[in-house]
C-alpha cells in the first residue's frame, strides 16, 4: 500500500508538471491568436491612457471589426479601446471595466445599451462560464481574484473560476490555432437581405424569456454600479443605442418600458442617453439581422458617433 | 449525474473515501446511498420508479423463494414480470402506439381520433434496471441463486450506480455473491479501475463526441447531404455508437472495480467479428445478448426445436431486441423494428452458411484460418452492421432508405472522388481516432492491452496513461448531455 501511495504521488507530481507546461503553452497561444477578447485587448494595450472605452455586447463590436477602430482613431485623433464582447450584459461589462481600470485610465466611457442584456442571467452571470470567452482570456492573477469576488458576491458560478484558474477552456479550445475573430467579423462587408424568419429567431434567441420588471431592476442596479464606478474615477459616461433595422426594432419586447427605466436611471446620474436605434433604416447598412456592416458603421460614425466622440473630448 | 460531469468527479472520490472509512459490514449502506444520490440527484422522481421496481421484485422474489413449486409460484413470477416489463413497455410504446392508432384510425374514419396519452417519458436507465430486476425474479424462480437475498441486497443489485444508466445488465447470480462475500477495496483493482475509467472516458469524450457533430449534421439533412458525406457519416456513426456505449461500460466496470465489485465484460472488440452471429452473440452488448439467450431464446425452444422453429426464434429475439432499443435519443419509431429484422435476417444467413464455413475449415484449414480471409470477413461483417445502423440512427425508414440509396447509386464514383474531396480537420480527426481505436483493438485481440501494460516498464505504462489523459484534456468534448444508451 505504501509503494502504491508513493507511485501515486510521483505520478500526480509528473502529471501536474506536464499540466503546468500545457497551461503555459495554451496561454502563450492565446497571445499569439488573440484579437477580440476584451481581456486580451487590455493585456496587450500599448498605452496606459485612453480617451474612450467602448463597452457593450455584440452591437458595439463592428466598431472594432477589421481596421475600423484604427479608422475612428485616425479620423478623431483620439485613443479608443473597444472592450465589447458578444452577448455580454452590464455585469460582465462591469467586470471587464474593473480589470481595465486596474492598470489603465480613460477619460470617457461610451456604453452602448442593448435591452436584451438587461433581463437575464444568460447575458450576465452565465457569460462568465462561457468556454469561448474563457478560452481566449489570458491568465492574470488579478482577473482570478476578481472572478473569485464575483463568484462570492455576484452569483457567478464557481465553475467559471475553476475553469479560469485551471485554464481548461484554453487547453481544450478546439479553435486554439485560429485567430480569435467573432464570426460576425468575417461578414463585415456583407449586405443582409431582410428575412422575417431570421429576425424572429434572433429576437427569441436574445429574449429567451419574456422581460420581467424584476430582472430589469436587478441589472439596472448592476449598470448603475458601473456608471457610479466610472463617475467616481472622474470618467465621463455617455450611453447610446446604435442603429438596428426597423424590422428588428419593431419586434423588441417591452422596449418603451426599458427606455423609460434607462432614462430614469441615467437622468439621475446626469448621463446623456442618445437613441440612434432608428437612425439607419436601410438594409444595406447591416450584415445580418441586427449588426452594422462596414457601410453602416461608417455612416453611423460620420453622421453621429464622430461628433459625440469629438464634442466630449473637446469639452474636456 | 453523468460520468463526464464535474459533479461526478467530485462525487466519486467522496463515495470512495466514505466507503473505505466504513466498517466492512456497513459498506452496503454507503453503496446504496451513493447509488440513490447518483440516480436521484438530477430527477428525484426517478427514485420513485426505482423504488417501485425494487419493491416489486423483492416482494415477488420472497414469495417465490418460500412457495412450493406450482401454480402460485408461476402466478407470482408472472405478476412480477408483467409489472416490471409491462411498465417498461407502457413507458416506451404506449404513447407511440396511441399516436399511430390515432393517425391510422383517424385517416380511415375521416375524422381525428383522440386516444389519451400517458405523457411520461421512460425514466433514464429504466430498460436496464427493469431487465436486471426481471432476471433476478427468473433466477429466484429457477433456483439459480444459492440463497435468498435480503431487501438491501436486492435494492443494491437493482440500483448499483455504475450500471444503472446503461448496464451492463449484470446478473444477480454473479453480483449478489460478491456482496455476500464482503466488499473490500483492493489497491490493484483500484489502479485497474482508474485505467478503465480513463480509457472509457477517452472512448466517449474524445472519440464518440468528436464523431457526433458530423453524424448529427448529415443524418439531419439526409436528403440534401452529398453521398460522400453520408458514407462518412455512416462509418462515423458505427464508431460513435460503439465508443459511446462501450466507453460507458468501461467506466462502469472501472468504478465497480474500485469498490471491489466485478461487472461482466460487455464488449469484446465487436468490429473485429467475422460474422454477424459472432458480432451479436459474442462481442456486442454481451450482457443483453445473454439475457435474450437465457430468458427468451432458450424458453422459446432455442436451437433444439427444429430448423424452422430455430429460425423463427432467432427472428423473434432480434425483433424484441429492436423494440428494446427503441426510444433512445433518436425517438421511438418503426426504424428500430426494421433494424432488428435486418439483423435477424443477417443471422438467418449466418445460420444457413455455417455448414459451408465448417466444410471450408475441414477442406482448406490454412485458408480458413488465414489472416486475409479473417480481414475480409471482418470488413464484410462491419459493413453489414453499418448498414443496419443506418436504420437505427435515421429519423425515419424513408430517411434511412434515402441515405442507403444515395450511397449505393454513387458508390462506383466514390473512389474517384476521394483524391479531390475537400476533407476538413473534422474528417481527418475522425478517421485518425478510428484508426487509433482499431489499432488498439487489434493489439488487444491478441493479448489485452491492459495486461501488456502491466508487464511493461513503468515509463511506458505511465507515458501511455499521460497520453490518454492529456488527449482527454486537449481533444475531449466535455459538453455532452447524455450517453446514447442511457436513454433506452
Amino acid at each position: 500500500m505504501r509503494h502504491l501511495a508513493k507511485s501515486a504521488v510521483l505520478f500526480l507530481g509528473i502529471g501536474l508538471a506536464l499540466y503546468a507546461a500545457l497551461f503555459y503553452a495554451a496561454d502563450l497561444l492565446v497571445y499569439r491568436t488573440g484579437k477580440s477578447n476584451p481581456f486580451y485587448k487590455i493585456a496587450v494595450a500599448n498605452q496606459e491612457s485612453f480617451d474612450w472605452v467602448i463597452l457593450d455586447a455584440s452591437h458595439a463590436m463592428p466598431l472594432d471589426f477589421a481596421d475600423f477602430n484604427g479608422f475612428m482613431e485616425k479620423e478623431t485623433g483620439l485613443h479608443i479601446i473597444n472592450l465589447a464582447s458578444p452577448g455580454s450584459g452590464p455585469l460582465y461589462n462591469r467586470f471587464v471595466f474593473e480589470q481595465f481600470l486596474a492598470n489603465h485610465r480613460t477619460r470617457n466611457l461610451l456604453y452602448i445599451v442593448d435591452s436584451f442584456a438587461f433581463y437575464q442571467p444568460t447575458w450576465n452571470e452565465e457569460r462568465f462560464t462561457d468556454a469561448k470567452l474563457l478560452g481566449r482570456t489570458p491568465f492574470d492573477a488579478m482577473i482570478a481574484r476578481r472572478l473569485l469576488s464575483y463568484c462570492l458576491h455576484e452569483d457567478v458560478d464557481f465553475r467559471a473560476l475553476l475553469d479560469y484558474i485551471t485554464g481548461f477552456s484554453k487547453i481544450n479550445n478546439r479553435e486554439r490555432f485560429e485567430r480569435d475573430l467573432w464570426e460576425g467579423e468575417k461578414q463585415f462587408d456583407r449586405v443582409f437581405r431582410p428575412s422575417p424568419a431570421m429576425t424572429k429567431s434572433r429576437i427569441s434567441y436574445l429574449y429567451p424569456k419574456p422581460p420581467t420588471p424584476a430582472g430589469l431592476a436587478h441589472y439596472l442596479q448592476v449598470f448603475d454600479g458601473l456608471v457610479t464606478l466610472a463617475q467616481q474615477q472622474g470618467i465621463h459616461v455617455v450611453a447610446i443605442k446604435v442603429p438596428v433595422p426597423p424590422e428588428f426594432q419593431s419586434q423588441i419586447p417591452s422596449e418603451a418600458e426599458f427606455d423609460a427605466a434607462m432614462n430614469g436611471l441615467l437622468g439621475k446620474r446626469q448621463v446623456a442617453f442618445l437613441d440612434f436605434s432608428g437612425a439607419l433604416a436601410e438594409s444595406r447598412f447591416y450584415f445580418d439581422t441586427d449588426h452594422l456592416n462596414r457601410a453602416g458603421a461608417t455612416e453611423f460614425f460620420e453622421t453621429h458617433l464622430k461628433a459625440i466622440l469629438l464634442a466630449t473630448a473637446a469639452r474636456q | 449525474m453523468l460520468f463526464t460531469s464535474l459533479q461526478f468527479f467530485a462525487f466519486l472520490p467522496i463515495a470512495l473515501l466514505v466507503f473505505a472509512a466504513s466498517p466492512a459490514r456497513q459498506r452496503w449502506i454507503v453503496l446504496l446511498l451513493a447509488s440513490y444520490v447518483f440516480y436521484g440527484l438530477a430527477q428525484p422522481i426517478n427514485l420513485v420508479y426505482l423504488g417501485a421496481v425494487t419493491a416489486v421484485v423483492y416482494a415477488c422474489g420472497r414469495v417465490i423463494a418460500r412457495a412450493e413449486p406450482g401454480l402460485w409460484r408461476r402466478l407470482v413470477l408472472s405478476t412480477g414480470l408483467v409489472l416490471v416489463l409491462g411498465s417498461l413497455l407502457a413507458f416506451k410504446f404506449y404513447d407511440f402506439i396511441a399516436g399511430e392508432l390515432s393517425r391510422v384510425v383517424g385517416q380511415m374514419l375521416g375524422e381525428p381520433l383522440a386516444i389519451p396519452h400517458i405523457g411520461v417519458s421512460t425514466p433514464v436507465g429504466y430498460s436496464f434496471y427493469a431487465f436486471s430486476a426481471a432476471s433476478y425474479l427468473i433466477d429466484v424462480y429457477t433456483a439459480r441463486l444459492p440463497k435468498t437475498a435480503g431487501a438491501a441486497d436486492v435494492a443494491l443489485y437493482v440500483a448499483w450506480f455504475p450500471k444503472i444508466l446503461a448496464g451492463p445488465i449484470e446478473r444477480a447470480t454473479t453480483f449478489l455473491p460478491q456482496l455476500w462475500e464482503g466488499l473490500r477495496a483492493n489497491p490493484d483493482r483500484l489502479v485497474l479501475g482508474l485505467q478503465l475509467i480513463v480509457w472509457g472516458l477517452f472512448k466517449k469524450v474524445v472519440i464518440a463526441e468528436n464523431l457526433a457533430p458530423l453524424v448529427d449534421r448529415n443524418f439531419k439533412i439526409a436528403a440534401f447531404a452529398s453521398p460522400m458525406e453520408l458514407l462518412i457519416s455512416v462509418y462515423f456513426f458505427a464508431f460513435q455508437i460503439y465508443c459511446d456505449f462501450s466507453g460507458y461500460t468501461d467506466i462502469a466496470i472501472g468504478i465497480s472495480a474500485m469498490f471491489g465489485i466485478q461487472l461482466m465484460e460487455n464488449f469484446r472488440r465487436p468490429y473485429l467479428a467475422r460474422s454477424t452471429t459472432e458480432f451479436w452473440g459474442e462481442r456486442w452488448h454481451i450482457s443483453l445478448a445473454q439475457w435474450f439467450r437465457d430468458y427468451l431464446y432458450i424458453p422459446l425452444g432455442g436451437s433444439r426445436a427444429g430448423t424452422v422453429r430455430r429460425y423463427f426464434n432467432v427472428m423473434i429475439v432480434f425483433l424484441v431486441s429492436g423494440l428494446w432499443h427503441a426510444g433512445l435519443g433518436y425517438g421511438v419509431g418503426w426504424t428500430f423494428l426494421v433494424w432488428g429484422a435486418l439483423n435477424g435476417f443477417y443471422n438467418w444467413v449466418g445460420l444457413a452458411t455455417r455448414g459451408l464455413w465448417r466444410r471450408l475449415g475441414l477442406l482448406l484449414p490454412r485458408l480458413a484460418a488465414s489472416t486475409p480471409l479473417w480481414v475480409l470477413r471482418a470488413i464484410l461483417t462491419f459493413h453489414l452492421v453499418a448498414i443496419a445502423w443506418v436504420f437505427f440512427r435515421a429519423k425515419s425508414i424513408g430517411d434511412a432508405v434515402t441515405i442507403l440509396k444515395k450511397i449505393a447509386t454513387r458508390l462506383p464514383e466514390l473512389p474517384g472522388l476521394i483524391p479531390n474531396y475537400p476533407f476538413t480537420t473534422e474528417h481527418y480527426l475522425g478517421f485518425g481516432l478510428i484508426l487509433f481505436l482499431l489499432a488498439v483493438e487489434i493489439v488487444d485481440e491478441g493479448r489485452p492491452v491492459l495486461q501488456r501494460l502491466q508487464s511493461s516498464p513503468v515509463w511506458l505504462r505511465w507515458s501511455a496513461s499521460y497520453a490518454v489523459i492529456f488527449a482527454l484534456l486537449v481533444l475531449g468534448r466535455w459538453g455532452t448531455k447524455e450517453f446514447i444508451y442511457m436513454q433506452f
